[in-house]
């Protein structure tokens, strides 16, 4: 511990000798970075605000659909398209309804920020939910009811508990969306004014389009640190807190974590002072719950039939917003397509096949590098120890951030300018697809049993034998894990990647994330807006269909390894 | 409590499948009944519509002249899986009924802390379950069912998950608490599939038949208490169960 604290203070005096440097020799870019900590606490007020809604969200759609039959019927395909639907497309549009409902008000931005980061982690954590409640062993269920839990104690004792290891991993991951996002929607243009809000998001996307190099390192730099931050103090020791959770008759087949040198710094909130104050502030809190939970229960078993009517009610409600929704849109479609489609609809198709052909060349060059990797680091422990750290601060930076360092690199070795622009929109592909691969693909190495692997080497299986016969089989349903949520961020990524501006030049390629900026700007175009969105939703949902779910199937039937 | 020609089926594809037909006996004060059956003869779903989890497709299940309800405060259940909550403390496991039925913090802790005690585990009030062995994790969904104070416990093959010496040890317990006339239940209804066991604990024991189920005898065990397995008398019901079920 000492040592440690030795290196904290070398890594302080560090940073102070960095900072004052900087300082004096880019005095403007100093400047900026005095407003960074503002910055950062705006844009991290922004995730909190909209991971709290998901979370509430989640928890109720994951509840709903776990235990009413009738309403699951229509929650869980809505679920799905809304999982897979490339969500940045949708940006505009709600920034648009936001900024008029408020009457051009700066709220109104935020409220569509809010909205947008919320979408992006929302659904993840409501199937969470969802497949935590319906894989509740049928035993422990049976003890509740016969043990007399019902409504609220139910839910506190049985239900939220038994999602609570599901739900703080997809809060991990939505978390990591989260950020894209949010650099994403700080600043965004459209209907011809260009909407922009305090944050590092925003910071970092000025610092792009004026080519400013040494505010584009603070802005990634800072944006690393609040990311790493968080991560040490708040989610790895949720998820550590969440093991307890953990049903013991389903053993963790899922995603084994991977050890980080983050968990030393678990010995933080045991430092017994800190431990004793912070147990005297909460203990109060504790019993003053317990009371009212108490009193809440005997308020919910006294009126059941009441609140069976509010949520009937309830239901019918979301029924008829639904129907009305979807009504409203299926008209609309209608409408559009009976009038003659807009010159440039013919530019579809084409523009469709070009984006995803610069996504497979994405998940190609994915493919290439992460399975290797993923075969070295699941089978050693000490590369794993000393790369592994390396590879999650580089996946915690979310691609929109990396854009302008990105841009930079593909202008530095490309031979054009068009070259430049094409090489970005791949690269930008690869560093959102790439991460999600590659950890999934870890988990899928380490979860191949020992004796599997001893089992192989004892018969002499080595080199292509042993990667045909038992690595490639056995990692199969993680890949295609991987690669599902891996294209779900390359279509996210499509829209920010194919028309770039970096030092106030612009960088376009053809598709169907350039067709989507030029329909809101400078001159919005309402129809082609809504054509390459449904273009996207139509090639997205397609490819789910047709080849990731009949593929998921028969991985997880043939390559399952039983436990 | 009566069982009235209980029977059950289910349908799949538009077919049926009857798992139990017209079993019917009664329970009353001091009864040990154990029903013994081959594998998929039912026993497990006759406990289940007993203590009123699932529905009978025909017959009904009174206890004292009413209809059975799932949440009744007077039977409670021991599982094979032992179905603890993991996220709860040894305590607060025992404490899950009474907390139910909404009895005070103080006084369910007084009774938790009576029954921990009497199952033995007195110690391991704040373990988790997780820590616990196999034969410690049923000793807690014992104390969590007899803290309830029920008149009925209904054991589903309480200890074919324990290795052989653990299981002996509990049953022997068991039968040291039931002979206690201070203590929780009335009466005692276990489905297991070991006819030893069966002859060794209760009373009366009901053969079912398999696919369907169907009541294939009822026996009255007279032989005195405690039973020896060694005896010729023991091994004579055990094969007169045995060539019942052949």
């Amino acid at each position: 511990m000492r040592g440690l604290r030795r290196w904290l203070r070398l890594v302080a005096v560090v940073l102070i000798l960095a900072g004052i440097v900087t300082a004096i020799a880019f005095p403007q870019a100093a400047w900026n970075a005095i407003q960074l900590p503002l910055f950062a606490f705006f844009s991290t007020t922004r995730m909190v605000i909209a991971y709290l809604f998901a979370l509430v969200f989640a928890i109720a759609y994951g509840h709903t659909a776990a235990t009413n039959k009738r309403a699951s019927a229509a929650l869980l395909p809505l679920l799905d398209v809304l999982q897979s639907i490339p969500i940045l497309g949708f940006f505009p549009a709600a920034l648009i309804f936001f900024v008029a409902t408020f009457h051009g008000h700066p709220i109104g931005i935020e409220f569509a920020v809010v909205f947008l980061i919320f979408t992006s982690m929302a659904w993840n954590m409501a199937f969470g939910v969802y497949e935590s409640l319906t894989t509740i062993p049928a035993d422990l269920e049976a003890a509740a009811a016969s043990f007399g839990l019902r409504g609220w104690l139910r839910f506190r004792y049985l239900a939220f508990p038994a999602a609570i290891p599901k739900l703080v991993y997809n809060s991990i991951l939505s978390w990591t969306n989260g950020w894209f996002f949010l650099v994403a929607s700080e600043i965004f243009s459209a209907g011809g004014t260009e909407f922009q809000r305090p944050g590092l998001g925003a910071f970092i996307a000025v610092a792009g389009r004026n080519g400013d190099v040494p505010s584009i390192a603070i802005g990634i730099g800072v944006l690393a640190a609040v990311v790493l931050t968080l991560d040490i103090f708040v989610w790895r020791p949720l998820g550590a807190w969440s093991e307890r959770f953990r049903m013991e008759t389903a053993p963790g087949r899922e995603i084994p974590r991977v050890p980080s040198p983050y968990e030393r710094f678990r010995w933080l909130p045991r430092l017994p002072k800190v431990r004793k104050r912070i147990i005297a502030r909460v203990q109060p809190a504790v019993e003053r719950y317990h009371r009212l939970s108490m009193r809440f229960e005997r308020a919910y078993s006294r009126h059941p039939k009441a609140l069976r009517e509010i949520r009937r009610v309830d239901l019918a409600l979301f029924a008829i917003v639904f129907v009305v929704v979807v009504a409203t849109g299926l008209v609309g479609l209608v409408q559009m397509f009976l009038r003659p489609l807009p010159p440039n609809a013919s530019v579809l198709p084409s523009a469709a096949v070009l984006s995803f052909s610069r996504l497979l060349v994405a998940y190609a060059i994915a493919l290439v590098w992460t399975i290797p990797v993923a075969a070295m680091l699941g089978e050693s422990e000490k590369a794993a120890r000393y790369l592994t750290p390396a590879l999650e601060l580089f996946a915690s930076l979310p691609a929109t951030a990396l854009l302008p360092v990105i841009v930079g690199f593909a202008l530095l070795i490309a031979p054009s300018v068009g070259a430049a622009g094409q090489l970005a929109a791949i690269l930008i592909a690869l560093f959102s697809m790439q991460w999600y691969l590659l950890f999934n693909l870890i988990a899928g190495v380490r979860s191949i049993p020992d004796d599997l692997k001893e089992a192989a080497r004892s018969f002499g299986l080595r080199g292509r034998a042993y990667w045909k016969r038992l690595l490639l089989p056995a990692i199969a349903p993680s890949l295609l894990t991987g690669s599902i949520t891996a294209w779900g961020a390359g279509w996210n990524a499509l829209i920010v990647s194919e028309y770039i501006q970096y030092a106030h030049q612009f960088y376009e390629v053809p598709g169907l994330g350039s067709l989507l900026n030029h329909a809101v700007y400078p001159t919005p175009d309402n129809e082609m807006l809504l054509l390459t969105i449904l273009t996207m939703i139509v090639v997205v949902l397609a490819m789910n269909k047709l080849l990731w779910r009949p593929l998921f199937r028969r991985a997880s039937t043939r390559f399952r390894l039983e436990v | 409590m009566q069982v009235k020609d209980v029977a059950k089926s289910f349908f799949e594809n538009g077919k049926e499948f009857k798992v139990l037909d017209l079993v019917r006996f009664d329970l009353s004060e001091r009864d040990f009944v154990c029903v013994v059956g081959p594998s998929g003869s039912g026993k497990s779903t006759l406990l289940r519509i007993i203590v009123g989890l699932e529905k009978p497709t025909a017959g009904e299940v009174l206890f004292e002249g009413e209809p059975i309800r799932a949440d009744n405060p007077q039977v409670a259940m021991v599982f094979q899986s032992f179905a603890l909550f993991p996220w709860l403390s040894v305590e607060q496991n025992v404490e899950l009924g009474l907390e139910a039925k909404g009895t005070p913090l103080e006084e369910r802790r007084k009774i938790a802390r009576k029954f921990i005690d009497a199952v033995g585990l007195t110690g391991f009030e704040d373990a988790f379950p997780r820590e616990l062995s196999g034969g410690m994790k049923q000793r807690v969904g014992i104390a969590r069912a007899l803290a309830i104070e029920p008149l009925l416990l209904c054991m589903d093959e309480p200890f074919s998950s324990l290795d052989p010496l653990t299981a002996q040890n509990l049953r022997d317990e068991i039968l040291q608490l039931w002979t206690n006339p201070d203590l929780p239940p009335k009466a005692v209804l276990m489905v297991t599939h070991a006819i030893e066991e069966a002859v060794y604990m209760a009373d009366r024991v009901i053969v079912l038949s398999s696919r369907p189920g169907r009541m294939i005898a009822e026996l009255e065990i007279d032989l005195p208490r405690p039973r020896n397995r060694k005896e010729p008398e023991f091994y004579g019901w055990v094969d007169e169960i045995y060539s019942l079920i052949v």
